[in-house]
């Protein structure tokens, strides 16, 4: 009889392993390397930290696109690395690496560590990639709560404020709820079919001929057990991604964050928890134990209505942009339940574009913050367009993105989602969608009003333009790296709006690996 | 010059946007530089534009200067543009009435004069990539971000309730838009189901076979976006407001070229894609037209504020277009372009000339002018000629679309017709006793601080003279001598209508077949 042990625990099985966790690999190192930075006091100042963190990220991504084209398993297959993961690692580096280029003024301002800053960030970049990597329940509730934890420390990582401190402690209780809810269903699945392993859970299904349109259970109770694991997985998962009535702490949470991880939060974490929910949907939702489709278009429907009407009644940006992140969130899911390999792509564009429009504009409201003479109230963003034209007018084309006008991502975002649900038949979600968007329209093109059309009275903020330097900044103490972040982001969302063909094939690529089981 | 002729509609669609760049970098306090160079700009792409003129080819109804690229293979979408007859004149008036509206606002625009131009030359790209579009969805989004730069140009120069305009504008349309987007990827689909590949292609969608009780919900989705625009009767409640608040040049492209869209998305998309709901919603939509006529005509009657007067006599003349358009003879066809072409040049010449009073008289009210005609005889005998231009006096380009337009509607609709011919006698009743009031009326009653503008009223100067002069020699032109513009919409025209009829026959062909009909 063979000894097995060397083949479960060999150089070779452990090496394969590694390979397929590389890309994460990396950030942590670099997340460790930053960390240790705090022991040498001299280095510990300054730049160092920061740079270090954009040449993890940088390594990360080049070691996915050395990676990409290669179908990996790692970890007894509780760990995959094919192509829709390359789409989504990089979509979440970009992401953290908008957030590292934007947090450096702003938490300069403020009396706090800046190492451990950043280490968490890359933390919490990994914890990202390993879920969306995961393939095995375990691994996606231990990723969960590693990147949960990380959001909770940043999000009240401004010591002394209390809206921080708040916001922190209600996205950890409430957190705390959804991460048990996720395990409870997580617990119930297994019950029902016996495996951790998606694949497994996948082809079990499909072996006892729970197709499509189900057909009886074979085994009895096994469908109300999967069932409700399925809806309490559904409300862990609805959390991160913030759907309407698993909403509650996202205004709060958005608004007492420090801004750059209000970004984080609104980009990377929400695109994480929406990865992880299209694989899950694919490989065992698909099997409509029961119809999942109906829950997921009412709490689409519900997202988007109640994110549109409470942006419109908030005069916070940070609370407006809130409310738009649950809305655009509703406008995600159309993609999902149009479903199909062009519903999936469609989703993967648009999640894309969501990042760069997002992000953008999180960027242009930390400039106005970071320059001190603006504050979140939106009504002291009148007459900016004149004093800043080229930030307005970025901050204006996120805005116009996020309504999906035409020439920016978000139009072809909501058209691809769209046109896939129409595909699958379901008008009235997309014509309650289309409504939602001429409804939301006028909260976006709100802050164009004030940025550009202040009223006479309240144009005190100076109407004339001062000298400016390049791209109108005046006071002087906007770093580039704030400024690139903006016109990455500008660059990405015309790119995406304007010749989107790349966009979508990176999308395709990836979608046709998902579907590929 | 063989590449010019070959992309020409590429580059007089993005000549204005690179114009933008080429003003970008030019410091916002030299004024005078901008203003000239954008104006100066403007005018090199109106004569482009009439190379499309010299070398289009009048006997057919094919679509020129096509250019086609792919775009977006994914949803089969392409670079795909082309004109006909119809959108030939349509670029031309874009072109030159860009042109007119930036050498118009001279005076008017005082501030932040960069940011106007610019937006004024992207507006331009976009209006004519809008005509020029043969793919839908290339013209969606032509279409849809043609709003973003009227908007802030009735939001940042407007007057007085300017951003409320200004929103109203922008949500209202957008909404019809989004409709229609609706509608268009509907169509799309089922193109896609039917044939199984995605296309945007004009061409292609022409031949997409929907059942007719899906046409008819889909024709109202397109229609809520095209209705909006035009603006037909009930939707219209946007437009006075827009138009009264925005500037002179932005009141001149709204109503010259952008509520032509509307119209223009009938002619080339909603009738066509669904020809069988044009069909059976047309008496409807020509009652509705002369509801509008009247409406329109009845407001205007009222109004105090000269410029809100103008904007409802649009709602009038474009009833007029709609119900030439939808009684579906060519002869009303051919009197709808016609006409289309003349309520740009006339209406913009009025809004121009609305405009140079306000400048001179800082009011609008009707009861506060009165004796201009004394002071400026030049202003007066122009002005006048776009008056009777827009009334519709033989002679002036006015009176053959009009014309037209009731000769062909009375064969298919003569009750309706009768009671539209109406609105010409309502429309020289408003616009004349609105010019007796403005330019003769006795200024003595009036109320003091306008005595004093009045005092110094000045007479167009040479460059307002120029300004109208275009506008003014092509209603004399259009007036006499129509027969160069109707030769080439004409075979379009009938082009249009075969299509349709093929349908018509196809579908009364099924109706007989399966008992529907009951003869």
């Amino acid at each position: 009889m063979h000894n097995i042990m060397p083949v479960i625990y060999g150089l070779n099985s452990l090496e394969k392993s590694m390979v397929s966790i590389i890309p994460e690999a990396v950030i942590i190192l670099f997340a460790f390397i930053v960390l240790f930075l705090t022991f040498f006091e001299k280095i510990a100042k300054g730049k160092n930290s920061y740079y270090l963190s954009l040449i993890g990220i940088a390594f990360s991504i080049l070691y996915v696109v050395m990676l990409s084209g290669r179908n990996l398993t790692g970890f007894y297959g509780s760990v995959v690395f094919n192509g829709y993961d390359v789409f989504l690692f990089i979509a979440i580096l970009l992401s953290g690496f908008l957030t590292v280029l934007v947090s450096k003024d702003y938490i300069e301002n403020f009396d706090v560590p800046y190492p451990e800053y950043y280490s968490i960030i890359l933390f919490g970049i990994s914890a990202m990639m390993f879920l969306v990597s995961s393939n095995n329940l375990i691994m996606v509730f231990i990723s969960l709560e590693f990147m949960s934890i990380c959001a909770y420390i940043l999000t009240g990582y401004i010591r002394g404020n209390t809206r921080s401190t708040e916001a922190a402690l209600k996205y950890l209780i409430l957190g705390t709820f959804a991460s048990a809810f996720l395990i409870f269903g997580s617990v119930f699945i297994y019950a029902a079919v016996g495996h951790l392993n998606l694949n497994s859970i996948h082809s079990y299904l499909e072996s006892i001929s729970y197709v499509k349109h189900g057909s009886a259970p074979v085994i009895s109770g096994m469908g109300e057990y999967l069932s409700i694991g399925l809806l309490l997985f559904t409300v862990g998962l609805a959390f991160k991604m913030s759907l309407f009535p698993f909403h509650a702490w996202t205004p709060d949470a958005y608004d007492g964050a420090p801004t750059p991880i209000t970004s984080f939060m609104a980009t990377g974490i929400k695109v994480a928890a929406f990865a992880i929910f299209l694989r899950i949907y694919i490989l065992i939702y698909n099997f409509n134990v029961i119809n999942f489709n109906d829950i997921l278009w009412v709490l689409a429907v519900l997202s988007m209505t109640f994110g549109n009407i409470a942006a419109i009644l908030s005069s916070n940006i940070k609370r407006l942009l809130a409310y738009s992140s649950i809305a655009q969130a509703g406008y995600i899911l159309v993609g999902i339940i149009g479903g199909g390999f062009y519903g999936y792509s469609g989703t993967l564009f648009y999640l894309f574009a969501y990042i760069f429009m997002t992000a953008g504009a999180f960027a242009v409201v930390i400039i106005f913050e970071n320059s001190d003479i603006i504050s979140l109230d939106i009504k002291k963003y009148s007459g900016v367009g004149y004093k800043y034209p080229f930030i307005s007018a970025a901050m204006a084309f996120f805005m116009l993105s996020l309504a999906g006008i035409p020439v920016t991502g978000g139009f072809m975002g909501k058209f691809y989602v769209f046109s896939a649900a129409v595909k699958s038949g379901y008008y009235w979600l997309v014509f309650i969608a289309l409504l939602n968007s001429a409804f939301a329209a006028y909260y976006y093109i709100k802050i164009i009003v004030k940025m550009y059309m202040p009223d006479k009275e309240d144009s005190s903020v100076s109407y004339i333009a001062p000298e400016g330097k390049d791209f109108g900044i005046v006071n002087g103490n906007i770093s580039e790296g704030i400024m690139l972040a903006v016109i990455i982001c500008l660059f990405f969302t015309l790119i995406m709006g304007v010749y989107p063909q790349l966009f979508i094939n990176f999308a395709n690529y990836s979608a046709a690996s998902l579907c590929k089981i | 010059m063989a590449f010019f002729m070959k992309y020409i509609l590429t580059i007089l669609i993005f000549f204005p946007a690179v114009a933008v760049l080429i003003l970008l970098p030019i410091n916002k306090k030299n004024e005078g530089l901008l203003r000239n160079l954008a104006t100066f700009l403007s005018l090199a792409e109106f004569i482009a534009s009439y190379y499309l003129f010299i070398y289009f080819k009048p006997d057919t109804y094919k679509f020129q200067f096509i250019e086609k690229f792919n775009w977006i293979p994914s949803f089969g979408a392409s670079y795909f543009l082309g004109i006909d007859g119809v959108s030939l004149f349509l670029i031309l008036l874009t072109t030159l009435l860009t042109f007119v509206s930036l050498l118009s606002s001279y005076r008017y625009i005082k501030d932040h004069i960069k940011e106007f131009v610019i937006l004024m030359l992207l507006l331009e790209t976009f209006m004519i990539g809008t005509f020029a579009a043969l793919d839908v969805l290339l013209f969606y989004v032509f279409w849809e971000f043609m709003l973003i730069p009227m908007y802030f140009i009735i939001g940042m120069w407007g007057t007085g309730k300017r951003i409320y305009s200004a929103v109203k504008f922008f949500l209202y349309t957008l909404a019809g838009s989004l409709i229609m987007l609706f509608g268009i990827i509907y169509i799309f689909i089922i193109h896609y189901e039917q044939t199984g590949n995605f296309t945007f292609n004009l061409m292609r969608l022409y031949n997409t076979n929907i059942p007719v009780g899906l046409q008819i919900l889909l024709f109202i989705a397109l229609f809520l976006g095209f209705a909006i625009k035009v603006p037909i009767f009930p939707f219209h409640t946007w437009l006075p407001d827009a138009h009264t608040e925005a500037p002179t040049a932005g009141s001149v492209i709204l109503a010259g070229v952008l509520l032509k869209f509307g119209i223009y998305g009938f002619f080339r998309f909603a009738i066509p894609l669904l020809p069988n709901a044009a069909l059976i919603l047309a008496p409807y939509i020509v009652v509705i037209g002369v509801i509008g006529i009247l409406y329109g005509a009845f407001v205007s009657i009222v109004q105090k504020d000269l410029k809100r007067l103008v904007a409802f006599s649009s709602v009038s003349h474009m009833g007029f277009i709609m119900v030439g358009l939808f009684a579906l003879t060519a002869v009303s066809i051919n009197g709808a372009v016609y006409q289309l072409l003349n309520h740009g040049i006339d209406t913009g010449a009025l809004f121009l000339f609305v405009g140079m009073i306000y400048e001179r008289m800082h009011t609008r009210q009707i009861k506060d002018l009165g004796g201009i005609a004394k002071k400026a005889p030049i202003l007066t005998v122009l002005f006048l000629t776009s008056v009777l231009a827009s009334v519709g006096l033989p002679g002036l380009n006015g009176f053959i679309g009009e014309f037209l337009i009731l000769i062909g509607s009375f064969r298919s609709y003569p009750v309706l017709t009768i009671i539209a011919t109406s609105g010409i006698i309502f429309a020289a009743v408003y616009l004349l006793w609105m010019f007796q009031r403005v330019m003769f009326q006795d200024p003595h009653d009036q109320i003091a601080p306008y005595d004093h503008h009045l005092e110094f009223f000045d007479d167009m100067n040479l460059r307002e003279i120029i300004t109208v002069l275009p506008l003014i020699i092509l209603m004399f032109l259009m007036g006499f001598y129509p027969a160069p513009f109707l030769d080439r919409i004409g075979p379009s025209v009938l082009h249009f209508l075969t299509m349709l009829n093929h349908h018509k026959i196809l579908y009364n062909a099924i109706k007989i077949k399966t008992g529907l009909s009951n003869a």
